[in-house]
Order: structure tokens, then sequence, then C-alpha cells
């Protein structure tokens, strides 16, 4: 009975789980959700925009976009939709008990993060990017209005999708504590001061549109290298410790 | 099997083994250890919720071939196959399978296949789907010939266009037993995997255990139930709130299960003086009498039953009910669990 282990490689690892859970986290419910949630969000930017752009310069204009996406885009429609897909990621499969035909096998565990990342990110991102990119279109502000847009949704999403991965590890009720931390720490605390600004990802991706559009904020004001370079770190330490979690987790 | 644990009681009481012929003297280095490592080691084990101990204090290893393990609801059957896949971690003690830990052996975790007792199945998923991700997180070759053997040896068709969603039970508790087959694996763990199944599907699949086997592959199966287990295998262990509280070969096991003593309510119409009668006959050992009640203890429960009604006829006594009070399987454990 002594014969050679078996071992599933990385890569076929992060393709086998990305696929699993595209197919459970795709849901008509959630979709439509959170489509929603996005469309409302980016009618509501969009016509608050046109409805001032005659009134305004084109400074002060700018300044107006940037101040509606970086408030409803940032704090609802980005973090909201990474948190729904990334804690029911392992949320799901450790609620309806088939994690173990995901833990049981013979694969290191941060590929299975890594390809549930993944998914999050695959489903999650046109959510955000579809109706906060359309409202940055139909605003006709600026162009640096929609590429700031564009930029500031995919770091977020993937800072975002990687904590909430890591979140849904770490409790069942998962989209309570996300929700928790989205509206109280990245909505309020954020705005208080550059200590909690700086341990909030709305901090960085806020400046993302400082240093694209050059719109001086209250808040947000670091150099586009420090936006990108520290939610990659984020995401990097997320998905490390989802992998130890994982390793340590009780499975039923 | 093998069980050296003080606390449990091992059934079977085999004679000292025969002296070896007088043999030349082998060199030290030629000295060759012919007693298999077991598969399955699990050495002073508990395990804990909080205050709720779950598994206490058990030990035992196991070797290829189909093992039961038997025990009531809730004895901790499956916190124990838990433990032995690295699912969870003990409290206290260790799990060794394949001489590793299942939880931090990567390699160990590939030669294990896992039927858990839940009733949990990706539920978009077709048997045939449900399969292959088996095959596939599991690093199979040759995923569609594997999937579709894995299917056909339990009675599944592989073309089967429903959802998983849509089963039965009996066919749900199949496609998890074809998934945990897929990978050929060295152990396979079998959690209470009969239930829901109908007679012909239980006769199937016990024969598939038996060949699995006795293919040199090592089962373990768990049952609730008494009958099911003297099918499935004859070295059995026992668990009962949470300790192993017997082990060895099923036919002992019955033995001593049935040489338990019995309680027999008796309703007659002079519960008196058949209580009287039987005990001067010993075919009971105690008596306890309430109105035209008869409480009746003994430990020759076949006599008892051969007997009883010629005495009552002899004495022009007559017999309205006869019930025994402690034949569940409960009783059997709490039985096992006192002695």
């Amino acid at each position: 009975m002594n014969r050679a282990n078996v071992f599933v490689p990385d890569a076929r690892c992060i393709a086998i789980v990305h696929r699993l859970l595209l197919r459970s986290l795709v849901t008509k419910g959630r979709v439509v959700a959170l489509l929603v949630v996005g469309i409302l969000v980016g009618v509501v930017v969009a016509a608050v925009a046109r409805a001032n752009a005659a009134d305004l310069s084109a400074i002060a204009f700018l300044e107006l976009g940037v101040d509606l996406m970086t408030t409803l885009g940032l704090i609802l429609v980005v973090p909201i939709v990474s948190l729904v897909f990334a804690s029911a990621a392992f949320g799901d499969l450790r609620e309806d008990a088939t994690l173990v035909y995901l833990w049981l096998r013979p694969m290191n565990r941060w590929p299975i993060v890594v390809g549930a990342w993944l998914a999050v990110v695959t489903v999650s991102l046109p959510l955000i990017l579809f109706p906060l990119t359309s409202a940055a279109l139909i605003a006709n502000v600026d162009v640096s209005l929609v590429s700031s847009t564009v930029l500031a949704c995919v770091v977020g999403n993937l800072a975002y999708s990687a904590v909430f991965v890591l979140l849904g590890l770490l409790t069942k009720n998962a989209v309570s504590w996300g929700v928790g931390y989205v509206l109280i720490w990245e909505g309020l605390i954020a705005e208080l001061g550059s200590f909690g600004e700086r341990l909030a990802i709305r901090g960085y991706t806020r400046s993302i549109f400082s240093g694209i559009t050059d719109v001086n904020l209250s808040t947000g004001n670091y150099s586009l290298l420090v936006a990108i370079l520290v939610p990659a770190i984020v995401v990097v330490v997320a998905l490390w410790l989802s992998s130890r979690r994982l390793s340590s987790l009780d499975v039923a | 099997m093998d069980n050296s644990n003080p606390a449990t009681k091992p059934v079977t009481s085999l004679p000292p083994p025969p002296r070896p012929p007088a043999s030349p003297p082998i060199h030290a280095a030629q000295v060759v250890n012919t007693k298999p490592a077991p598969i399955v080691q699990v050495d002073n084990v508990t395990k804990s919720f909080g205050s709720v101990v779950a598994v206490s204090n058990v030990r035992f290893t196991v070797q290829p071939g189909v093992t039961a393990l038997l025990g009531p609801n809730g004895a901790g059957k499956s916190t124990l196959f838990r433990m032995v896949c690295g699912l969870t971690a003990p409290s206290l003690g260790t799990v060794q399978v394949f001489g590793e830990n299942a939880r931090s052996h990567r390699g160990v975790r590939g030669r294990i296949g896992l039927a858990p007792q839940q009733d949990a199945l990706l539920e978009r998923f077709t048997a045939y789907e449900f399969v292959e991700f088996a095959a596939t997180t599991h690093g199979v070759n040759e995923v569609a010939t594997r999937v579709q053997q894995s299917l056909q040896k339990v009675d599944l068709n592989p073309q089967e266009p429903k959802r998983l969603g849509a089963y039965s039970k009996g066919m749900r508790q199949r496609v998890k037993l074809a998934a945990a087959l897929v990978n050929d694996p060295d152990l396979l763990i079998l959690d209470e995997p009969l239930t829901g199944l109908d007679p012909l599907q239980r006769n199937r699949m016990i024969s598939l255990f038996h060949e699995l086997g006795n293919s040199g592959k090592c089962l373990l199966v768990s049952s609730h139930v008494l009958d099911e287990v003297a099918r499935i295998g004859s070295r059995v262990l026992v668990i009962a709130q949470g300790r192993l509280v017997a082990s060895g070969d099923y036919r002992r096991l019955r033995e001593l299960m049935d040489d338990r003593p019995r309680r027999i309510r008796v309703l007659a119409d002079d519960a008196r003086k058949l209580g009287s009668l039987l005990l001067e006959r010993n075919l009971v050992d105690a008596v306890s009498v309430r109105a035209n009640t008869a409480l009746l203890d003994t430990l020759d429960v076949e006599g008892f039953g051969r007997n009883v009604a010629g005495v009552a006829a002899e004495s022009g006594i007559r017999l309205r009910e006869m019930v025994p009070t402690d034949d569940d399987l409960e009783s059997v454990f709490r039985y096992l669990v006192e002695r």
C-alpha cells in the first residue's frame, strides 16, 4: 500500500476552485440585487452631476464628480458588492458543509484561497465597474474622472475582496461584521484623521482620484504609487492569513 | 486491530500464541518486524467542544480490511472520523494515518476517501460532475474513466442528467460513496453509508465493502445498527458516550451482548405465583411484582422464553403480555459502558 503521493499542482488547484466558486457564487438573486444597487448609485451620481453642469466651472464640476464618486461609489458600491461575494466564497461552503470536498484533498491551502479570491473578483468587478464607469461617462465631467473611477474600482475591489474572503473564514456572520466595518471604519473613522485613513482601504482608493484628477481631497492624498502599493500589500497579507486560517479551520 | 487501552474491554480472548519451534539464532541486522504498521493509529485521543467531551481517551489501531465502528447516535463516531481525516484536531492525544498527521500532511489526504455522514452535496452538480470534481481535486489521471467506473460501482448511471438536488436519500448516499472511491484510496472512511439505502442496495454496498477490504484496502465504516455491523465487518469497535467500550471480533461481541441480563415485564392472572415458580426453576434471577405485573430479571433469556409458557400452563396461570424492557440498542450500549 506504499504508493507515491499524488498532489494537485497549484495552478490547477487555482483553476478548479475558481471554476467551482464561479458556479456557486453566481446566483440570480445576488447578481440582480447588487446590479440594482450599482445602477441606482450610478443614476444618482450621473443625475446630480448633469443637473449642476451648467452652474459650475470646469474645476468645480470635476470636484463635484469626484466627491460624488468617492462618497457613493467608494463607500457603498465597491465594498458592499465585494463583501457579498467574498464572504460567501467560503461562507457558503462552510454553511452547507461542502467545504470538506475541497479541504480533504492533496492540495496546498494558498491556491485554494487564491482561486476563491479570483472567483470573487471575476464576479464582483463587472458589477462594480459597469454602473460606476457608466455613471462617470454619462456625467460627462472629464476623462480623468472615468480613468480614476476604473482604477479605484479595480484596486478597491481587489483589496476588499481579499479582506472579506478572510472575514468569511474567521466568522460565520461575515456579512454583518463586514457591513459594520464598511460603515463604521471605512465610512466614519477613516474620515476623522490621518491615522484612521491610513488603516482604511478607502483612504487609498480616494487617493487614486486625487492623484489622477488633481482634485485636492480633505483626506486621501497619497501618491498614486502608495495608493496602489498599500492595497496590494493588503491583498497579499489577507490571502496569506486566509491560507493560515483555512489550514487551522475545524471542518464539519 | 489492536487495543491496549486499559479503559477499554477487549472482547477477544485469544489463547496464548504457540511457542515457535527452535530456530537458528538470527543476526540483529536480519531481524524484521513482521507486524505491519497500522493504517490508523489513535492514541489516547480526547476531543472537547467547550465543556462537552465528545470523545474521551480513545485508543485503537486499524489494519487493512473492513472495521466497523458501532455506536448510538451522538456517541462520537463522526467526531472520531473527523479527527482521523484531520478535519478537526484532537484536544488531547494524537491521530496518525499512514504514520502521519492527515491535518498537516498533504500526501496523506490524497490517500483518504471520505463519505461524510451529513447530507451535503454540491446541489447544482450532476452525479457525474460531482464525482468528476472529486477526481480532479484528487489529481486523478484518466478522470472520465475513473468517474464512470466509480459511478457504476455504486449502481448509478453516469449519463443521468438530473441535478443532485433532485436525488433521493439513497442515491445521494451512493454519489458520496462514488466520490470517495474515485481516487482509489488506501483508506476509506464511510460514516453511516447505509442510511437511506433499500435492502437490495445495502446488500450491494456491503458486498462492495468486503470486495475492497479483501483487496487490501482499509475501510472504517460506522453504523448505529447492530445487525448492519454484523454484516459489515468481523472486526468491531464499539463507542458509547465518547468512550471506546469494546473492540474485537463481532461474534464475541454478540455473545457478550446476548449474555447480558435482561428484564422482561410479564402481565399475568397471578403474577406473584408465576414469579415464584420461575424462581424455583432457576429461570429468572430476580422478581418484583406489582398487582398483575411481574418484572423478571434473567441471564438465560432463551431458556426463559422456551419454558415460561409451559410453567404458566401447568399452574393454570394465564399469560396476557410479555415485553422485554431493555432490548433496544441504547440498553446494550448502556450495559457495555457500565460493565
